[in-house]
């Protein structure tokens, strides 16, 4: 009998445990910002940004190897190229040897009169001709001879070797032993991207550790190797946070252990305490799982810090028991704040579930459950399993102590001093500094941001936050509108507003440009009499540009180079990044390089059809600030939503502002010191106040109960205390961290608690002298 | 091999004098020369052109892969291995650079010419099978790569010489273009 009473908490335990990894096994977790932010304004907007986050700029991952002699660097380079080939895991492996590999080689060659801008009827006149074999001579005199036998005789004009140029120009990294090197250090560099989609955490993953394992087998001693890329940057900041909790994770559970040990004498507490939040967390999972089809990763993880508001209720519980009672003796003295504390901080939470911003929905809904089940698993599942256990506090506490702590409350005006100058000192700076740059919320380190920016402008890759959108109803009308830019970014090359543009157009002309140009190519038989006399006395066999009129008559025949014609590796890729669409709405990106004046840029598109300047980051900005206004006026909804439940519960204006002051002071003061220490409000310290309004929340309510003798009122305090000490030593502790996102929340929670308890107590309770309790004892 | 022998009048068949004797004498002197220059005329056959291109210039070398071939007439140009990197100048254009590697015809025939001149019979035999014929006062090496790529390009590098003189360095390459150059000792 001794023993099943002992057992049946870690049962429950093991129970509510098993529960949670079968509900993390039933959800999705998707990470990705686009799920979380709602879609953009303007439809192009939309896509571009679906397109830029999911695309393939979010695959693509930089390498930079050095800290060894060049040549050493330029042998690891070629090695880790070809263990990457074999590995499979790459779409695209650039590193300078297979820039265009021979298939985009063969496959630029067969169609170098239709891509080319050299092709004009002026090219293959017989004086034009007679110069180029001229030329062809002095170079089949010089050593270079292998190649223009191989690309100048059937190409006299040089139309390959004009396109050969316009796909490796865009960077200017130097060449050391055929493969990549920054221009201005010593640093191999080398470019993939991930046959996997950048959404796939897991599959990327498994591409660095690829990467990391390839380069380590290359022998690379002393090299070091330097990864950047979105796919890295999710990587290293999970990684960074891992490191980070679990320390403090270690460090606060011992703590919390020994203050429950030290105040209910038994280990069993704990199992009493992880039973509702491990069930609440399910139930959160489930449900959001359940109404979105996934759970976004930063939900979740916010999700989880507003439910610490519910390690309180079992706490709560456990420290109102008297030694021995039964389950409904204690309920009936906490029932009614316990409930109230629960509608309140529900409704509260209903701003969020209605804001209209998906991931802040998902975040409401999470927490909403969470805090229910939370709630129904204290009220129903653990009065029963604590009467079982006999959990109670030691002792509730001398009354004379009580007494003594409680005359602080006759001094309480004082208290509203440090309100006052929090307020003052928020009107004195205007307001605080809310966080509009949503670069700063990434928990990407600056210094792997750089290291990002370096690499991507030593290898000439554009950054794609600043673009121009053309718009068109397929492929051809949208090359055809690229092909208007071009004389446009020509001017502004010449102007230096950019150093160079990237544009599909380049790569691959309109259809109706490739007609023009077919049209110019002359007949078999008039260009074979033009050759004929062009060559005269240079002394050329008959024959030698047998494969040249080959080439002219085949290429005057063939079907014009389309998007979907282009199948080989490089082409492909560097293609689809720039010209992506389906339907009837298909857009082409002209990203520049080198920006040194983003308004004259736009300017310089300004009033062109279809086409849209986009500045990525002000566009991604602009929509989170829309979204945290749209939140904020949710959120107030709510608020007054709980106000209204406050008031039928209190029954008594005076009793709500007494439960709402030490909230809302609570709130001022930790936003006043955020704003003195020099932080920026953010999503992060929106939900860390939510987390500390619903802890405020529960301190208010269980000290303005009414009539309660001292020694309940000793239990409350003490109760209380415990639960504000155990808020600090969870969440407060996050303050120690490296990672910004987790400090921020640390410090957000440790103030507002520590506030929240303060202003609660001071406020919410009954003065000494005046309180039922005191006649009534 | 008894064809080429035959073939080769002129030269006692090696099999009167053991061939691995003299060669190997042959590649421990030629190792023993730290650097060289000389002059050179070349006699180039291009398959697309009717008639010989022709031209002359200076060569040097420094042990073991260090190459320069400085055209002076008719066009002015130089050609400079080091290791594995190649730089080539045509007139007065911009240098152009490129590893050995991404050249692999270019790449076969230094090799050839290097491990010669280097006496390194190993190194030759990596990628060539030979034939030699002769004696140490006047011999020939012919050389035929021994696998791809090298195959799809040449056909035969045939070295002849004169004790440590290099005296010809014929080429012939699949596509069928030939070239000759004849050095003679720098005045």
């Amino acid at each position: 009998m001794m023993r099943a009473r002992k057992l049946a908490l870690p049962a429950a335990l093991l129970a509510a445990a098993l529960v949670l990894a079968l509900s993390f096994h039933c959800v999705t977790v998707r990470s990705d910002m686009a799920a979380f932010l709602p879609a953009g304004g303007t439809p192009a907007a939309r896509l571009t940004l679906a397109q830029l986050r999911g695309g393939p700029a979010v695959s693509l991952i930089l390498i930079g190897i050095e800290g060894a002699p060049a040549a050493t660097l330029a042998r690891i380079s070629r090695v880790l190229a070809a263990a990457l080939g074999r590995s499979g895991q790459f779409s695209l492996i650039e590193n300078g040897q297979q820039a265009l590999g021979g298939a985009d080689l063969r496959f630029l060659f067969r169609h170098r009169y239709l891509l080319s801008p050299l092709t004009t009827p002026s090219a293959f006149t017989t004086r034009s001709l007679s110069a180029d074999f001229e030329r062809l001579l002095a170079g089949l005199a010089s050593s270079a001879a292998p190649l223009v036998e191989q690309y100048g005789l059937p190409d006299p004009i040089g139309a390959f070797s004009d396109i050969a140029r316009t796909w490796a120009n865009g960077s200017n990294m130097r060449e050391v032993d055929g493969t990549w090197f920054a221009p201005h250090r010593n640093r191999a560099l080398l470019l993939v991207r991930t046959r996997a989609k950048g959404l796939d955490l897991v599959a990327e993953d498994r591409a660095l550790t690829a990467i990391r394992g390839a380069f380590a087998a290359a022998r690379p001693r002393p090299a070091r190797l330097l990864l950047a890329g979105p796919a890295v940057f999710a990587h290293d900041a999970a990684h960074a946070i891992r490191r980070d909790v679990r320390m403090i994770a270690i460090v606060s559970t011992l703590l919390i252990v020994a203050l429950l040990i030290w105040r209910f004498r038994s280990p069993l507490v704990i199992a009493a305490i992880a039973v509702p939040i491990l069930l609440s967390i399910s139930a959160a999972l489930l449900a959001t799982e359940l109404v979105f089809g996934f759970v976004h990763g930063v939900a979740l993880g916010f999700g989880m810090t507003v439910l610490g508001v519910t390690v309180d209720y079992p706490v709560l519980l456990i420290g109102h028991r008297k030694f021995g009672e039964p389950a409904a003796a204690t309920w009936r003295r906490i029932g009614a704040a316990f409930m109230l504390t629960v509608a309140t901080a529900t409704l509260g939470l209903t701003g969020m579930l209605l804001s209209g911003v998906p991931g802040l929905s998902q975040l409401g809904l999470f927490a909403i459950v969470g805090v229910l089940a939370a709630a129904a698993a204290t009220r129903w599942l653990l009065p029963p399993l604590i009467v079982l256990a006999d959990l109670a506090p030691v002792s509730a506490g001398e009354p004379e102590r009580l007494l003594r702590i409680e005359r602080l409350r006759n001094r309480r005006l004082l208290g509203l001093l440090p309100i006052a100058a929090a307020g003052l000192y928020l009107l004195a700076v205007g307001r605080p500094h809310l966080e509009i740059d949503l670069a700063n919320l990434s928990p990407v380190p600056p210094h792997a941001r750089a290291l990002g920016a370096a690499l991507r402008a030593e290898m000439g890759v554009p950054d794609v936050s600043q673009i121009v959108l053309l718009q068109g109803a397929d492929a051809e009308a949208v090359l055809q509108r690229e092909e208007a830019t071009l004389p446009v970014l020509a001017r502004l090359r010449r102007n230096g507003v950019i150093g160079g543009a990237e544009v599909a157009a380049r790569y691959l002309p309109s259809a109706a440009t490739q007609r023009t140009r077919q049209a110019a190519l002359p007949a078999a038989d008039v260009l074979a009499r033009r050759v004929a006399r062009a060559e005269a006395g240079l002394g050329f066999r008959a024959d030698a540009f047998s494969a040249f009129l080959a080439a002219v008559e085949a290429s005057r025949r063939m079907a014009p180079v389309t998007l979907a014609g282009v199948k080989t590796p490089v082409l492909a890729a560097r293609l689809q990044s720039l010209l992506f669409g389906g339907g009837d709405t298909w857009f082409g990106l002209v990203v520049p390089r080198g920006m040194t004046d983003p308004g004259r840029f736009a300017a310089a598109f300004r009033g062109m059809t279809n086409a849209t300047y986009v500045d990525i980051g002000r566009e991604t900005n602009a929509i989170a600030a829309r979204s945290t206004a749209r939140a904020g006026r949710w959120l107030a909804i709510g608020a007054a939503a709980a106000l209204v439940v406050l008031a039928l519960g209190l029954r008594g204006l005076g009793a709500v502002a007494r439960v709402v002051a030490p909230i809302v002071a609570a709130g001022l003061v930790t936003v006043a010191v955020l704003t003195a220490l020099g932080q920026h409000l953010s999503l992060i310290h929106l939900v860390s106040l939510q987390f500390v309004a619903g802890v405020g929340l529960d301190y208010a309510l269980f000290f303005a109960r009414r009539q309660l003798d001292a020694e309940e009122r000793a239990r409350t305090l003490r109760t209380l205390a415990t639960c504000n000490v155990m808020t600090l030593l969870t969440f407060g502790l996050l303050a120690f961290c490296r990672t910004p996102l987790l400090r921020q929340m640390g410090e957000t929670i440790a103030i507002g608690a520590l506030a929240a308890m303060f202003f609660a107590f001071l406020f919410a309770g009954p003065l000494p002298n005046t309180s039922s309790c005191d006649r009534s004892s | 091999m008894l064809a080429v022998c035959l073939l080769a009048p002129g030269f006692p068949p090696a099999a009167a004098d053991p061939a691995g004797n003299w060669l190997e004498v042959l590649m421990q002197r030629l190792a023993q020369i730290p650097a060289r220059s000389a002059n050179f005329t070349e006699e180039k056959q291009v398959v697309a052109l009717t008639r010989p291109l022709l031209s002359h210039g200076r060569l040097f070398y420094v042990r073991p892969k260090w190459l320069e071939k400085i055209t002076d007439a008719p066009q002015p140009e130089t050609l400079l291995v080091n290791g594995d990197r190649l730089s080539l100048t045509i007139g007065g254009g911009a240098p152009k650079i490129l590893s050995l590697a991404s050249v692999p015809a270019v790449a076969g025939l230094v090799d050839g010419v290097c491990a010669t001149l280097a006496g390194d019979l190993p190194w030759l035999r990596r990628f060539y099978r030979i034939v030699a014929a002769g004696n140490m006062s006047h011999w020939r090496l012919e050389l035929s790569p021994a696998g791809p790529p090298l195959t799809g390009l040449l056909r035969t590098v045939t070295i002849e010489g004169a004790g440590i003189d290099i005296k010809t360095i014929a080429v012939k390459q699949v596509n069928g273009d030939r070239e000759v150059m004849t050095i003679s000792p720098a005045q």
